[in-house]
């Protein structure tokens, strides 16, 4: 038997079944029982089951579990994915107003006098069956276009990062919403006691950044309870706040004080009767055991090197974006039910084309890295991956224009994201822009389409999950959102 | 990650429910028993939007809900359920025709269905939403449980006990009870010496005045203060973007300070909210009034001015619907609400009582954006005074000096000379340090940042501005008024400093006219992309200059095509990659240059005629404009005066040295000016904003135009307030307002008794719970206004209740039959909040350093909280903690960072103070434990626990033992658990002796210094014992 579930079998029968004089109610112990425990694995609960307030799954889920790569700060579409050849011939033309349509812009470039196109300065062909078209600074994600669902048409409300980005996590403008993981945690948990349901990983700093500002209010759980908030592992100092114990305590000294702890708050449970001792109890046994879990996860020695070569040379280096990479498949392994990576960075609006080839040379090869290591493990088939960010960019530079370099300011009418595995419809595009990249011409997707469709695929009904705060039902998709069938597999 | 609680969660989310039922014979009530089936189940498409109205049936109105429909049937026919289409629609298996529809998601219990049919046949009486209606003050009800009356509480909580069939617990010990109410009052621990004086004391008033002191005690102030700041949404930083610091801790002080005062609730409502509108206002009241700017707000780039005054507005109605009327108005933004009866346009009409405040949309990302309020220290009033006093003196004898001087001009009277004075050109500054011309507006693909001579170099005056790229980035500014205008023969200058570690690659100097197509270009001409090269657009200035140093760039505003006569109105300076310092920029302008000194003052006039030197003061400029002989009398005694003082060769020394004095004095005003402490406070626009519905919420659909109103369904305004804020919080306490002082009293209830009376705190809508004793909370809300609004006395009327004092052990049978403790046959026995376990620790451990007041403070929390999120630009992007005392102050005084909160505030349930709180969740997670358990700040109270245990303890195990549980519990331990602390003990000593380094390290690795005289082995095992005794569910529990 694996150690580590024996020790807690072992610890159970000691705090729960050794005690069941002390008046403790059948209810209460029933609740501390961790169902979990007797499950190995996600694999062997019945595909129903959940960890959080859905008594069941409202369909047959797709997925068991999501990694969304997160480009915060707005990639810009039309030099990584949306080809737009025509416009070589509107080079530093305006705008035709048609287009534009009097839309709203930022205020750092509705001042600007006029709106010279820019054409994207990088090559594109076509890859995969489908021949999706993909620009030269994703040559490795250009090797998975077989894999990935690419979705040209994805809008948004916002236009600046602050509501745009929190609009994204938590499905709206106004700070203090349930992010998504939150909702998953608090709707189907996850089967890992050892570990958070919800964890977020944020990439150190990237060459050729231009970064805005994260807020915990990202992954918070808003009104749910807190318990369901996302855990941002650390790349220095404890993975996991606090985890570590002090200077000098070893964890023989910590299982002595635990003990004597847990024989204490076992004495008060028989005294009072109050459940919340016995729930704590076990949050101590469980924090013990993340001691042990959340370092072992942490560690990458064991990989092998052909792994490690996948997700390329900077996989080494703990808090980069392949490193998190890489973690993100091992949280997944571990049934980690949310798992989002942040890379910044994307916020080009002046000398674009300089920057974007660094922060590319970055960000490609892990995410395709992970579909295929996820491929060979047999876990695409129900991981979902999502790749994307806030918003998009103009295809009018910001700034001077020349040739070779532009700048593109903030676009929410249409960006590019992709999607991959987990009930996903591999190797096709899904929606169209118009020539110029700047409105929708098939087949929308809103971001609260994209939230209903993650619900979707995880076996939950967007309008169903529910949370009574504030006198309303809260849903992560307000009163919104179409599951978007076309991409399912 | 959670323990699977949901059998227990369900269970208690039933108990009332269940009671409702089960008592059959009881008459249905509407409001208590129907409304909330219909609300949750119908009303989304029968309720009060009109435009989600589905077959013009309506469910809320009576009227509407039993006329007969086309069908021929009445959805409720009064008395006769089974003729009622509702109920048949309910029932019906045939999917087109269920109620709620199918794919609704929502469907009824076969209980819920059984309360619709007997209030039906009961006759289907209607009541208006119970919070609507005024509290009725009922006479309390007899009890079968005498004995355990204490007061008015208790025969409402002990009458409704009987009706579920439960008794009350017996009282609780007296350990307990101190340790319940000094917790409660003063968010710490009772002492050991505390306890033991309150265990002597056994006349019958014991209880009574240990209540007494402890409302008296200053820590009572800081404990209630600190739950108040959660519902007033106060932070340390602006929230938004950016997130900088911003100054509103005078708020913070203005709230302690109340509640210690025991300020009545009526005035501390009108304070906050009209403070500033008040006549008179004290600076207190206008201190008070920073309540309303507690909103979160932005500086972000590119954010609409419109949209964002929007939002704020929006803020601000809905804290004071949340925090006074218990009311959710959110909905109302961009519909009708769904459940209540509170339209859009009302929404709109309240909204406008805050959508005039005179902040701007943009806080600018600086400390007091304004409108703000100075505080000086009563020093720092002597000072200022003091200073004023050496100014009139100075002024005093710079007049008798004058008085003095007897100048004669030596011109007078004879023929004047020819116009011999040069044209030269000057250096003119456009700006230097941050102080950059007005009207110009930062911008940039980085904030602006200035740094002091301290941190970086400056080429004059106080501050440079600086930045690092690794690409093309740009400051720049636009919109400077009147702005710099450009004549023949003109040159434009800055200073640069490059530092030599990390240079650019090329620096740009751009000028705008309308246009930005102005470029100077020194360093890769191909760096940067804009302008073609060699034209106006940009002009080639050569190799980059000098690194290390300040060199001084000038071109010519020819070269780069700027026109005599035109205006510049913006400046950028761009770079790309590596690290610039800007300084001091300008033109070179043709002006006269006169001579600074003069014997003749005709001589002196006729220089300066008729454009005058601009640094002169404006009357001597505007009397220099004019001709001699057309000055007045005054004007011309000015210009003498003027002209003696300053510019005549024979007399201006005897004057220098005053102006130097006066100099110097002014500075020091100024530095006084800067060191005083200010805050954010509210202010009206003179004339008030037009206020519009906004379709959908959106702030560029403008609906109906508004005016301020309260909705219909609540009181008027009293007569004789004015219509703005001020006006609106008197509303708020008039005594006929039925939501306030319910609102109020079930807040404090809830902090004593765990659950509010309405167990959504911030919800007394249709869409909150029933309240559980609604006769009890409207004879707490009509007490508290009838013993005006006393906040005090109305705390110590709940801690003297019988109910209050109960014992909180709770056996199998009432943990089934009431989990959440919702009735109160037992004493209330629940976590502490975040801060009160931080500063029980600190407290028990002897390291809380008491002091009230001041800024925020930084004690230690794990590194890159903030880094990890921050934006680059960001003031709040490095944390770095304080030292000494400042590390142990109570932590309602914590710097709170609010896009990434405190970790071992948050980990609590502490909420991020984005938005307004009256109800924190209260988790149990692994995580807590693990803060607990190895939290830095934690293990260093171990520490000092454990020397106070060792020191203070006695000699025996025993004794320490029972020292050191008093400190966290209040109560000795029992034999059993002195076993299992004995026993731990032992082990920890065996463990420690053995690797004595590893107690070494374990002593030696906080802030506290290790008390050497203590045995280390010794120190280290008790320091185990102390972290158990932290980390004890007693000591973090009521």
């Amino acid at each position: 038997m694996d150690p580590r579930l024996e020790y807690k079998l072992a610890m159970t029968r000691r705090h729960f079944f050794g005690r069941t004089a002390t008046g403790l109610g059948a209810a209460a112990l029933g609740a501390c029982m961790n169902p979990s425990i007797f499950a190995n694995d996600f694999a062997t609960g019945s595909e129903k089951q959940t960890y959080g307030v859905m008594p069941a799954m409202h369909h047959a889920p797709k997925a068991k579990r999501v990694i969304w790569m997160f480009m915060a700060d707005g990639p810009s579409q039309l030099d990584l994915w949306d080809y737009k050849p025509k416009l070589n011939e509107y080079f530093d033309k305006d705008l035709p107003e048609s287009v534009r349509n009097g839309q709203r812009i930022t205020t750092m470039t509705s001042g600007q006098s006029r709106f010279p196109i820019a054409p994207s300065m990088f090559k594109f062909a076509q890859h995969g069956q489908h021949g999706a078209w993909i620009s030269e600074l994703l040559p490795e994600m250009a090797g998975v276009a077989d894999d990935i669902c690419i979705v040209k048409s994805m809008h948004t409300d916002a236009i600046n990062h602050d509501p745009a980005i929190t609009f994204m996590t938590t499905g709206s403008e106004i700070p203090g919403r349930p992010s998504l993981g939150a909702w998953l945690s608090y709707g189907i948990g996850s089967p890992n006691d050892d570990l958070p349901s919800f964890v977020v990983l944020i990439s150190r700093l990237a060459t050729g950044g231009a970064n805005q500002a994260l807020f915990s209010r990202m992954w918070a759980s808003g009104f749910l309870p807190t318990k369901h908030a996302g855990v941002s592992m650390r790349s220095s100092g404890d993975p996991v706040l606090y985890l570590s114990n002090p200077p000098g305590v070893s964890g023989a000294v910590r299982r002595q004080m635990l003990d004597g702890l847990g024989e204490l708050n076992q004495e008060r449970l028989a005294e009072v009767g109050d459940p919340e001792i016995a729930a704590r109890i076990a949050q101590y046994e469980m924090a013990f055991r993340m001691q042990t879990s959340v370092p072992e996860l942490a560690d990458i020695s064991n990989e092998p090197k052909h792994v490690l070569d996948m997700y390329g040379p900077e996989v080494s280096q703990p808090g980069s974006f392949a490193y998190n990479c890489l973690l993100a498949r091992r949280l997944a392994e571990r049934g980690v039910r949310f798992t989002q990576v942040f890379l910044r960075g994307w916020d080009h609006h002046g000398s674009l084309p300089g920057s974007i080839r660094q922060l590319t040379k970055v960000a490609d090869q892990p995410c395709a890295a992970l579909i295929k290591d996820l491929k060979q493990r047999g876990m695409l088939e129900d991981t979902l991956l999502v790749w994307g960010g806030e918003f998009g960019r103009t295809v009018y530079s910001q700034g001077t224009l020349t040739k070779d370099n532009y700048g593109r300011d903030h676009h929410p009418r249409n960006f590019t994201m992709w999607m991959a595995g987990g009930g996903i419809k591999p190797g096709i595009v899904h929606g169209e822009t118009d020539d110029f990249s700047y409105n929708i011409t098939e087949k929308p997707v809103h971001v609260h389409d994209l939230n209903a469709t993650i619900l979707h695929l995880l076996g939950i009904n967007h309008e169903k999950l529910t949370y009574r705060a504030q006198g309303r039902d809260f849903r992560l998709t307000d009163v919104h959102g179409k599951v978007v069938t076309d991409i399912l597999a | 990650m959670q323990l699977r609680f949901a059998a227990l969660i369900a269970a208690s989310a039933t108990i009332l429910g269940t009671s409702a039922v089960t008592a059959a014979d009881r008459k249905i009530e509407f409001n208590r028993d129907v409304r909330p089936i219909l609300s949750n189940n119908c009303y989304l498409c029968h309720g009060p939007d009109k435009n989600q109205l589905q077959a013009g049936l309506r469910l809320d109105q009576r009227e509407v809900a039993i006329e007969k429909r086309e069908s021929g049937q009445a959805a409720i026919v009064p008395h006769d359920a089974m003729a009622s289409s509702l109920i048949a629609r309910i029932l019906s298996a045939d999917p087109d025709q269920k109620m709620p529809p199918v794919d609704s998601g929502k469907s009824l219990t076969p209980a819920e269905i059984t309360i619709l049919k007997q209030w039906i046949d009961q006759g289907a009486e209607y009541q208006g939403h119970w919070s609507f209606i005024p509290a009725v003050r009922r006479e309390p009800p007899a009890t079968k449980f005498p004995s355990h009356v204490r007061n008015e509480i208790d025969q409402f909580i002990l009458s409704r006990l009987e009706i579920d069939g439960l008794e009350p617990s017996s009282e609780a010990d007296l350990v307990s009870l101190i340790r319940r109410a000094t917790i409660d009052l003063t968010g710490l621990p009772p002492t050991p010496a505390e306890v033991d004086a309150f265990l002597a004391d056994t006349s019958p008033e014991a209880y009574e005045r240990m209540v007494d002191r402890l409302l008296l005690s200053p820590r009572y102030g800081e404990h209630q203060g600190r739950i108040w700041l959660d519902a007033a949404r106060y932070g340390d930083t602006h929230g938004l973007h950016l997130d900088n610091e911003r100054s509103l801790w005078p708020y913070r002080e203005y709230v302690i300070g109340a509640f210690n005062q025991n300020m009545p609730f009526d005035r501390f409502t009108i304070e906050q909210l009209g403070g500033d509108l008040l006549p008179d206002a004290t600076i207190e009241q206008k201190v008070a009034s920073g309540f309303n700017r507690c909103n979160v707000s932005t500086s972000e780039g590119g954010s609409i001015d419109d949209e964002v005054l929007v939002r704020y507005a929006v803020d601000r109605t809905e804290a004071l619907s949340t925090v006074f009327l218990g009311l959710t108005l959110q909905c109302a933004v961009c519909h009708s609400h769904k459940f209540d009866p509170v339209s859009q346009k009302e929404f709109y009409s309240l909204y406008s009582y805050f959508y005039s405040m005179s902040d701007r949309a943009m806080d600018g990302n600086v400390l007091l954006p304004p409108p703000l309020l100075k505080l000086p220290t009563a020093d720092q009033q002597k000072l200022q005074r003091d200073l004023d006093e050496q100014s009139t003196l100075l002024q005093q004898t710079i007049v008798a000096e004058l008085s003095k001087v007897n100048y004669v001009d030596p011109l007078a009277g004879r023929e004047l000379p020819a116009d011999a004075l040069t044209v030269t050109r000057n250096e003119m500054v456009w700006f230097d340090d941050d102080a950059l011309p007005t009207g110009a507006q930062l911008q940039g693909d980085s904030p602006w940042q200035f740094v002091p001579k301290t941190e970086g170099p400056v080429f004059s005056g106080e501050k440079s501005s600086t930045r690092t790229a690794t690409a093309l980035s740009q400051h720049f500014f636009t919109g400077a008024e009147p702005g710099l205008k450009i004549s023949e023969g003109d040159s434009l200058y800055a200073y640069v400093y490059l530092d030599p570690a990390n240079p650019p690659k090329s620096i740009m100097l751009q000028f705008n006219d309308g246009t930005w197509e102005h470029r100077a270009n020194w360093g890769d001409e191909d760096a940067i992309g804009f302008g073609a090269k060699n034209t106006t657009a940009k002009r080639l200035g050569g190799a980059l200059p000098k690194t290390g140093e300040w060199v001084r760039l000038e071109v010519s505003a020819a070269d780069v095509g700027l026109q005599p006569g035109i205006k510049l109105n913006g400046w950028a300076f761009t770079q790309f990659g590596g690290t610039c310092y800007w300084d001091r920029a300008g033109i070179m302008t043709r002006s006269v240059a006169p001579p600074t000194e003069f014997h003749s003052q005709i001589a002196w006039e006729q220089a300066e005629f008729p454009t005058p030197n601009k640094s002169l003061p404006v009357p001597i400029q505007d009397a220099l404009k004019i001709e001699a002989a057309k000055r007045t009398p005054d004007q011309q005694k000015q210009l003498r005066d003027h002209f003696v003082q300053y510019v005549n060769t024979g007399t201006r020394a005897t004057f220098a040295p005053l102006f130097a004095k006066v100099t110097e004095v002014d500075q020091q005003k100024k530095n006084l000016e800067a060191a005083i402490t200010a805050t954010m406070v509210s202010e009206d626009l003179p004339q008030p904003r037009d206020t519009f519905v906004l379709i959908r919420g959106a702030y560029d659909k403008k609906g109906e135009k508004v005016e301020r109103g309260v909705p219909s369904v609540l009181p008027p305004l009293p007569d004789g307030v004015p219509n703005n804020r001020l006006g609106l919080a008197k509303w708020l306490v008039s005594p006929s307002h039925p939501l306030t002082s319910r609102v109020i009293v079930n807040r404090y209830w809830q902090q004593f008794f765990g659950t509010g009376i309405v167990k959504t705190a911030e919800d007394f809508g249709a869409q909150g719970t029933w309240p559980t004793h609604p006769e009890l909370l409207d004879w707490l809300a009509t007490e508290f206004i009838k013993t005006g609004w006393d906040v005090k006395r109305m705390h110590k009327l709940m801690l003297m209740s019988g109910t209050y004092r109960q014992s909180s052990k709770v056996s199998p049978s009432l943990l089934a039959r009431d989990p959440e403790n919702l009735l109160l046959a037992r004493g209330p026995r629940f976590r502490f909040d975040a801060e009160v376990i931080r500063d029980s620790v600190l407290f028990a451990s002897g390291l809380l350093v008491e002091k009230t007041g001041g800024k925020s403070v930084k004690p230690y929390q794990p590194e890159g909280i903030w880094e990890a999120v921050a934006f680059v630009g960001s003031n709040t992007r490095e944390f770095k903690p304080d030292a000494g005392e400042s590390l142990y102050r109570r932590s309602l005084y914590t710097f709170w960072k609010r896009t990434a909160p405190p970790p071992s505030m948050s980990t609590f349930d502490a909420p991020s103070r984005e938005n307004c709180t009256v109800r924190r969740p209260r988790t149990n997670t692994p995580l807590q434990a693990l803060a607990l358990m190895n939290d830095k700040q934690y293990i260093d109270a171990a520490h000092k626990l454990a020397e106070r245990i060792i020191l203070e303890g006695g000699a025996t195990a025993e004794s320490r033992l029972t020292y050191g549980f008093r400190w966290v519990t209040a109560r000795q331990p029992t034999s059993r658990e002195m076993d299992v602390l004995l026993k731990s003990l032992e082990r920890q000593t065996a463990s420690f002796q053995a690797d004595k380094m590893a107690a070494e390290k374990l002593l030696t690795s906080g802030d506290s210094p290790r008390n050497t005289s203590l045995d280390l082995v010794e120190h280290a095992a008790w320091t185990m014992i102390a972290n158990l005794l932290i980390n004890l569910d007693e000591t973090i529990t009521k």
